[in-house]
C-alpha cells in the first residue's frame, strides 16, 4: 500500500506543477475577456456577468490586425516555399553525390548553423539598404530563407543519406538523369522531413521579432509580433489589449499544434536527438 | 573538380557531379549573400572607427581594446554570464525532472499525451510574447505575481526595478518558455533506455533512487550534453525575451551582450564598437559549439 500512496502523491505533485506552469496561460486567456479594473482586482476569477469582447474588437481595429496577419502569413509561406525547394535540392546533392567537394561543402554548411544572427544584423541592414531590400517584405523573406537554409539542408541531407542505395541505382540503370532521380524517385519520399522543416522554421518565422522590427521599419508593413509590441508600448497599462492581441497572434499556430501535436513534437526535436 | 572537358563528351559521372553543383547553386547564392558576406563584413567593420556616415577610419584592434572601457561593459559581462548559467542550469534541471515524471505510465496516472501538451505549449509562443506576458505579471501594482504573494501574506516585491531581483525575473520568464522543449528531448532519450536493464536492477533489489543514479543518468549523458549546449547557446543569443521583460533596467544590471550589440548598432551608431561586440558573441558561441563537438566525439570513441 505504501507504494500506491507514494504514486498518488507524486501524481498530485506533478498535476500541481503542471497547473503552476499553465497559470500564466490561464491568466492571459481569461484576462483578455475582462476590463482593466477586473484584471487588477480579481486576476484569477472568471467573471461571467461582465464578459466582454471589447479588447478584441479594439485590437482588431486599431492594431491594423488584418494587415499584420496577412503580412506575417505571406512572409511565412513564401519563406517556407523557397526554403523547401532550395534545401531539398542541396540536401540531395550533399547526400547522394560522392566527392571531396561535396563533403567539404557539407562541413561548411554545418559550421554556418552556429553563426549568431544578431551579430550579422547590422551588416544585413546595411546590405539590404544597398540592394534596395530595406523596408521590403522580400528583403525579410530572403534573409529568413538564408538563415534557415543551413539547418534545413542538414536535415534533408541526413534524411536522404539514410535511404537505400538501390533506390537510385535502379533508376540510373533505367536511364534516368540525375535530375529525374531527384524529382521522380526522391521527391515523393520527402514528405516527413518536409513536414519537419515546415514546422520548425514556420514557428520561428511566424514568431520572429528581431529581424522584422529592424528591417520593416515603416508602420505600413508590420508583422504580428512587431505590431503587438508597439501596441503594448503605446497602451502600457491596458493589459486587456495586450492579452487580446497575444491570443489573436498565437491562435493560428496553437490551433495547428492542437491537431498536429505528434508531428510538431517530432519535428521540433529532430536533429537534436541524433546530434 | 573536372567539370571542363570541352570537345570531349562528358562522362556519366562528370554529368552527375555537374548536376550536383547546379543543385547547390541556389543554396550557395543565399549563404554567400546573407550569411558569409555579412559575417565577413562585420569582422571588417570591427577594425574601423565609423558611424555609418563619416569616412571609415582604420584603427586596427583599437575597438577591441576599447571594449572593456565602454559604458557598463563589466555589468554587461556579469549579466550575460549570470543569465546564461541561470537559464541553462534551471532549464536542464527542471526539464529533466519533468521528463522523468512524464515518462512514467500506468493505469492510475493522468494521460501523458495531455500532460506533454500542457508542458510543451509555452515553447510555441514567441519570445516577444512571453516577455510581454511576464512583464505584466511582474508589475508592481496589479501584477499577478505580487497578487499571489500578497495572498500568501508576503509583501509585494518590486520585480522590475530592484537590482538582482530583475535578473531573477528575466531568468524565470526564460525558463518558463524553454522547459517544455528540453523535457521533450529528455523524454526521447528516456524512451531509448532498454527496459531489461531496469528490470534486471529490480531483480537485484535496487531502489528507485539507485536505478536513477546508476542506470538512467549515465545513459542519459548524451541528451544532457545536447540540452546543456543548445540551451546555453540559445541563452547567449537571446534578445527579445529579456528585453521585453526588463528593458535592460534597472541601471545596467540586466543589459546582456545582445542588447548592447543592438544598442550600439541602431541607437548610437557606433558601428566599430557594435561590430567588435558582435565578433565577441561569435567567438563565445563558436567556443561552446567546439566544446560540444569535442565532448560528443570523445563519447563516440568510448562506445
Amino acid at each position: 500500500m505504501k507504494k500506491k500512496t507514494l504514486m498518488i502523491a507524486s501524481e498530485l505533485f506533478l498535476l500541481f506543477c503542471t497547473a503552476l506552469c499553465w497559470l500564466p496561460i490561464y491568466y492571459f486567456i481569461i484576462s483578455a475577456f475582462k476590463s482593466r479594473k477586473d484584471i487588477v482586482k480579481y486576476p484569477l476569477h472568471i467573471i461571467w456577468e461582465r464578459f466582454t469582447l471589447g479588447n478584441f474588437s479594439y485590437v482588431w481595429k486599431n492594431m491594423k490586425f488584418a494587415q499584420s496577419l496577412f503580412n506575417t502569413g505571406f512572409i511565412t509561406v513564401m519563406t517556407l516555399i523557397l526554403l523547401i525547394v532550395i534545401s531539398s535540392l542541396a540536401g540531395f546533392a550533399l547526400s547522394r553525390i560522392k566527392g571531396r567537394f561535396f563533403r567539404t561543402y557539407y562541413s561548411v554548411n554545418v559550421a554556418l548553423m552556429v553563426v549568431p544572427f544578431i551579430s550579422c544584423l547590422l551588416s544585413l541592414v546595411m546590405l539590404s539598404t544597398k540592394i534596395n531590400l530595406y523596408n521590403s517584405v522580400w528583403g525579410c523573406i530572403f534573409i529568413h530563407v538564408a538563415w534557415h537554409l543551413p539547418f534545413c539542408t542538414f536535415l534533408y541531407s541526413g534524411f536522404m543519406s539514410a535511404l537505400p542505395m538501390e533506390l537510385e541505382e535502379a533508376a540510373y540503370i533505367d536511364g534516368c538523369s540525375t535530375f529525374q532521380v531527384y524529382f521522380q524517385v526522391f521527391l515523393p519520399l520527402l514528405a516527413p522531413i518536409t513536414a519537419t522543416c515546415c514546422i520548425r522554421s514556420g514557428i520561428t518565422i511566424w514568431n520572429d521579432f528581431l529581424l522584422s522590427s529592424t528591417l520593416l521599419n515603416s508602420a505600413r508593413k508590420p508583422t504580428l509580433m512587431v505590431g503587438i509590441n508597439s501596441f503594448f508600448g503605446e497602451y502600457v497599462s491596458e493589459y486587456g489589449y495586450a492579452f487580446a492581441g497575444i491570443i489573436l497572434a498565437s491562435l493560428p499556430i496553437s490551433i495547428l499544434f492542437i491537431f498536429l501535436q505528434k508531428y510538431f513534437i517530432k519535428g521540433l526535436t529532430a536533429g537534436a536527438v541524433k546530434g | 573538380m573536372k567539370t571542363h572537358t570541352s570537345k570531349h563528351k562528358l562522362t556519366w559521372n562528370q554529368k552527375k557531379q555537374l548536376t550536383g553543383l547546379l543543385f547547390l547553386l541556389p543554396l550557395t547564392l543565399f549563404l554567400a549573400a546573407f550569411i558569409v558576406y555579412p559575417l565577413v563584413s562585420v569582422i571588417f567593420y570591427s577594425l574601423f572607427d565609423w558611424n555609418g556616415m563619416s569616412q571609415m577610419k582604420f584603427v586596427g584592434p583599437d575597438n577591441y581594446k576599447l571594449l572593456p572601457s565602454t559604458e557598463g561593459f563589466w555589468e554587461m559581462a556579469k549579466a550575460t554570464v549570470i543569465y546564461a548559467i541561470g537559464v541553462t542550469g534551471l532549464v536542464v534541471l527542471c526539464g529533466f525532472l519533468v521528463a522523468l515524471a512524464l515518462d512514467k505510465r500506468g493505469k492510475w496516472r493522468v494521460n501523458r499525451t495531455l500532460l506533454r501538451f500542457f508542458w510543451f505549449f509555452p515553447c510555441l509562443l514567441s519570445g516577444a510574447i512571453v516577455g510581454i506576458i511576464w512583464r505584466i505579471m511582474f508589475n508592481f501594482n496589479g501584477g499577478l505575481v505580487n497578487f499571489l504573494l500578497n495572498q500568501m501574506g508576503i509583501k509585494s516585491v518590486n520585480w522590475l526595478e530592484t537590482y538582482g531581483v530583475t535578473m531573477a525575473a528575466i531568468i524565470i520568464a526564460s525558463v518558463w518558455g524553454q522547459i517544455g522543449m528540453c523535457a521533450i528531448i529528455f523524454l526521447a532519450g528516456l524512451q531509448n533506455i532498454p527496459t531489461d536493464m531496469l528490470e534486471a536492477a529490480d531483480l537485484d533489489g535496487a531502489s528507485e533512487f539507485q536505478k536513477k543514479m546508476k542506470i538512467v543518468i549515465p545513459l542519459m549523458a548524451p541528451s544532457i550534453t545536447i540540452n546543456v549546449i543548445t540551451t546555453s547557446i540559445a541563452a547567449f543569443k537571446a534578445y527579445e525575451l529579456p528585453y521585453t521583460v526588463s528593458k535592460g533596467l534597472p541601471g545596467y544590471s540586466t543589459r546582456i551582450l545582445t542588447q548592447r550589440i543592438y544598442f550600439y548598432s541602431f541607437s548610437t551608431n557606433k558601428y566599430g564598437i557594435a561590430s567588435a561586440m558582435s565578433v565577441l558573441l561569435v567567438i563565445v558561441i563558436t567556443l561552446i559549439s567546439l566544446i560540444q563537438l569535442y565532448v560528443l566525439k570523445k563519447r563516440e570513441d568510448i562506445y
